[in-house]
């Protein structure tokens, strides 16, 4: 490990567009307006998790949402994430676990012991919860786990966990077979949870709010859709480094207009710079796709780094939580839970049956290959971090799929003219290792000669085509 | 086949160590084998299909070299081992795998197993991680599900009548461990913690009338024991996930300790619970498979409204074995990557200090390369609690 002085502040990183540029003072914004709602006692407030699909259920039942992993992530940018991880440990707590989770126990541990924030926190803290929503879903073991942990520091507050499954992909079977029997399950798991936030809040649900949050939610979610598909444009007007800023309004802001109009001004200023021919870098050298794995959000710089060497992202995998509902095969109801319901099953099937059509493809890997596609990319860059089974597991296998179609070789195709010529398919890929938090895992000097060298590979395979 | 041996543990030591000989035999005899990882996969419903189910080990001993360039090193190590011999070809004698939802690790790899494994049956069985009345509803249309796919694999009819003989016969075979178990009580124990762990991994890897016939043997054996394998010594309990080898057990008692009782994978946290044979089979299926097996995956509401009683409802099983057995310690034994497990430290920590049962926590790896080290902490520890 290379000797860096990791306590010390980054250097912040540039932005392409002034809507991510926005995203610092919103995230600060709303982590001091909970804190002023925890002191003014009239909302409730809750711990929860991003991608649960309950975002328009909490927002029309006015509880106010504290995103943990969002505070972790924050911790983890402010590079002030390890006295919490150390708390963690102290406790018994692995390392190795979802550091997410790690900071957000010591955080809560620590506040819990002192009767009031931690010395210094981030932004203000963390504001105590009065209930806790965790998920198990079929995605994520510390969604269950982690508030469980917490509830040992803070035993009068109660949770409320949702279970909200998918089918998982199999080759040999039409997911509409089992489909009915989960939309039901999901639907009484959320009917669920709005009779668990009545009784909390001491409120009944207003329906006919919910139902225009939702579809509020379901044009917000075509509004991304239609945003991030301009950045197919060469150049590229807006990179991965700058949707890590504008996930924040994606993830946790969704189901509010506030995240409606900040994607009606993202589009509108996309558009501009696509007219104006503006790319996220000066001289589009190499289109590369985040192909897997959540940042390291101690090291945003990189993608600046990235940035220097010629080379925009596109696309990501990573926190394109949205589908274009347009596009997604699901049956029509009024209702807003059933609704809601069909639409998380809709978005974590929605590559499946494309990924049946092509020989060797699986529903990860079919999304890449028509981003790859549609986006021109001319190489893949995954981060696996070591502490998060959830999104990091499989994307070897995903990149080794990829490596069938790709190849490094020159192939012949016949084009629509009929004529027979050669064509470069190949795609290289690279992998980081760090963690999303721990910024002991991470190193500076490794991780940007790694870059360099891929940088290198992306050279002599756009001067092998040219030539 | 025949178990009439001298000395039964011979037998099993040699079924241990040819693990998966006797279904390869099988096989070859034109038998289907199904693999599985993971007591959450209900046997029964394999077994009244007409194949036999086997589950799928790793091997401490064996460096994971084929599965480093597709598959993670941040998933579990076990599994990770298990997916390993599969690409080895040590289970080719396997029709097919079934996973459960478990946890990540197997959650986030089922396509890297069913994409690069040669078997022409995968199945993914989807447990819910709460237990409610929904999910009972939901659980038993999933092991519907499991049923047909099974029944279109085979090209077969799997009838209420077979899911209850299936559940009778593993009831029995529930009973005849239950029964192994009782030897543990004597101090020093009849049957050591090695050839007990032993017995229950051979078990897994036969038809459950071998199984049962053999336990039947071991019984037979252990009443006729005059003496204990092992020396007096602490009385220990294994706390853990899934622990599919002999080697920790081993060495408690080569160490000196008496391992006398278990919340493990391998032993009651899998193997005490009945399923209810009074019942619809399938919705007492998805009872003992989604409520009667307490493992961490599976959320547990705090309807004690405090941390002392939400322990005390979560690691029942803890507390009863430890009484039960008599345990004067406890080693909790969690892999490395574990979030079911790994998450519950604290309050597993807790919780043995309020039933005054001394702990060792240790994380490993799944190698024997970290037995040196184990072997320096477990000594210090029963040397403290002697």
């Amino acid at each position: 490990m290379v000797d860096e002085k990791k306590d010390i502040k980054p250097k912040k990183r540039s932005t392409a567009t002034r809507a991510a540029a926005s995203i610092g003072p919103m995230v600060k914004e709303f982590i001091t307006g909970t804190l002023k709602a925890r002191a003014e006692g009239k909302q409730k407030l809750a711990y929860t998790f991003i991608v649960c699909h309950h975002d328009e259920i909490l927002r029309a039942m006015d509880v106010v949402p504290l995103w943990t992993e969002n505070f972790a992530g924050i911790c983890g940018a402010k590079r002030d994430a390890e006295r919490f991880l150390q708390r963690a440990e102290s406790l018994g707590l692995s390392r190795s676990l979802c550091t997410y989770a790690l900071c957000g126990i010591g955080f809560d541990q620590w506040r819990e012991e002192l009767g009031d924030m931690p010395p210094n926190a981030p932004w203000g803290g963390l504001a105590r919860p009065d209930f806790m929503i965790s998920s198990g879903q079929i995605l994520c073991d510390p969604r269950t786990k982690w508030y469980q942990a917490s509830q040992q520091f803070m035993p009068d507050v109660p949770i409320y966990n949702i279970d909200l499954p998918y089918p998982l992909f199999q080759r040999d079977r039409d997911h509409r077979e089992v489909w009915d029997y989960y939309h039901k399950y999901i639907v009484k798991q959320l009917r669920g949870l709005i009779s668990f936030l009545e009784e909390q809040t001491k409120k009944k649900m207003d329906y006919d709010r919910l139902s225009e949050l939702v579809d509020l939610t379901d044009r917000t979610w075509n509004l991304i859709d239609e945003t991030y598909s301009l950045r197919k444009a060469i150049p590229c007007p807006m990179g991965t480094g700058d949707a890590m800023n504008t996930m924040v309004p994606l993830c946790f802001m969704m189901a509010t207009e506030t995240a409606y109009n900040f994607f009606l001004d993202l589009k509108k200023e996309l558009e501009e710079k696509i007219a104006k021919g503006e790319g996220e870098v000066e001289n589009e050298k190499y289109r590369l796709m985040w192909g897997g794995g959540l940042p390291s959000w101690y090291a945003l710089n990189d993608f600046n780094y990235f940035n220097s060497k010629g080379a925009s992202f596109p696309v990501e995998t990573t926190y394109r939580m949205v589908v274009n509902l347009n596009e997604m095969d699901i049956p029509q109801t009024n209702d807003p839970v059933e609704h809601i319901a069909w639409r998380w099953l809709g978005f974590w099937t929605f590559w499946y049956d494309k990924a049946k059509q092509r020989p060797d493809s699986e529903p990860d890997v079919e999304r890449l290959i028509n981003w790859i596609e549609e986006y021109k990319i001319d190489g893949v860059v995954m981060h696996e971090a070591f502490s998060c089974r959830t999104w990091h597991v499989g994307l070897l296998w995903q990149l080794h799929q990829l490596s069938k179609i790709y190849k490094p070789i020159p192939i012949f195709e016949i084009g629509k003219d009929g004529e027979k010529r050669k064509v470069y398919r190949e795609l290289p890929s690279l992998v980081l290792e760090s963690d999303i938090i721990d910024i002991t895992s991470y190193s500076e000097v490794d991780t940007r000669n790694k870059i360099d060298a891929f940088i290198e590979t992306l050279e002599s395979i756009r001067l092998n085509r040219a030539n | 086949m025949n178990y009439h041996k001298n000395n039964i543990f011979e037998e099993i030591f040699r079924l241990y160590r040819d693990y998966g000989s006797r279904v390869k035999r099988l096989n070859e005899e034109g038998k289907k084998i199904i693999g599985y990882v993971c007591s959450f996969v209900p046997l029964e419903i394999i077994h009244a299909s007409g194949c036999i189910p086997f589950r799928i080990r790793g091997d401490l001993n064996e460096p994971v070299t084929k599965a480093d360039s597709i598959l993670e090193p941040i998933i579990c190590p076990y599994y990770r081992s298990c997916f390993e011999l599969c690409l080895k070809e040590r289970y080719n004698f396997l029709s097919g795998i079934v996973i459960p939802h478990a946890c990540d690790s197997m959650v986030r790899s089922y396509s890297v197993w069913s994409y690069s494994l040669p078997y022409s049956y995968f199945h993914f069985v989807n447990v819910p991680t709460v237990c409610g009345e929904s999910s009972f509803e939901f659980f038993n249309s999933e092991l519907k599900t499991f049923i047909k796919s099974l029944e279109r694999f085979l090209n077969t009819k799997i009838t209420e009548d077979d899911l209850r003989r299936a559940i009778r016969i593993y009831n029995m075979n529930r009973d005849l461990i239950k029964n192994i178990y009782e030897f543990r009580k004597t101090s020093p124990p009849l049957i050591s913690g090695t050839e007990l762990i032993m017995t229950l991994i051979v078990g897994c890897s036969l038809p459950v009338e071998e199984a049962n016939q053999l336990f039947d043997e071991v019984i037979k054996e252990l009443k006729i024991r005059k003496s204990s394998p092992l020396r007096k010594g602490p009385r220990i309990l294994i706390d853990g996930p899934c622990l599919d080898n002999i080697e920790l057990i081993k060495l408690v008692e080569d160490l000196g300790g008496n391992v006398v009782a278990d919340t493990i994978c391998y032993g009651t946290r899998d193997q005490f619970p009945m399923t209810d044979e009074t019942k619809n089979p399938i919705e007492a299926l998805a009872e003992r498979y989604l409520d009667k097996l307490n493992c961490p995956k599976t959320y547990r509401e705090n309807k004690a409204g405090s941390f002392e009683g939400d322990i005390a409802n979560r690691f029942w099983d803890i507390g009863k074995y430890a009484k039960q057995f008599n345990v004067d310690g406890a080693i909790l034994y969690i892999y490395k990557y574990c979030d079911p497990f790994g998450f519950e430290v604290p309050a597993r920590k807790a919780y043995y200090n309020s039933i005054n049962v001394p702990l060792l926590h240790i994380e490993d790896i799944y190698s024997s390369g970290t037995i040196g080290q184990l072997r320096t902490r477990i000594q210090a520890f029963l040397e403290m609690i002697e």
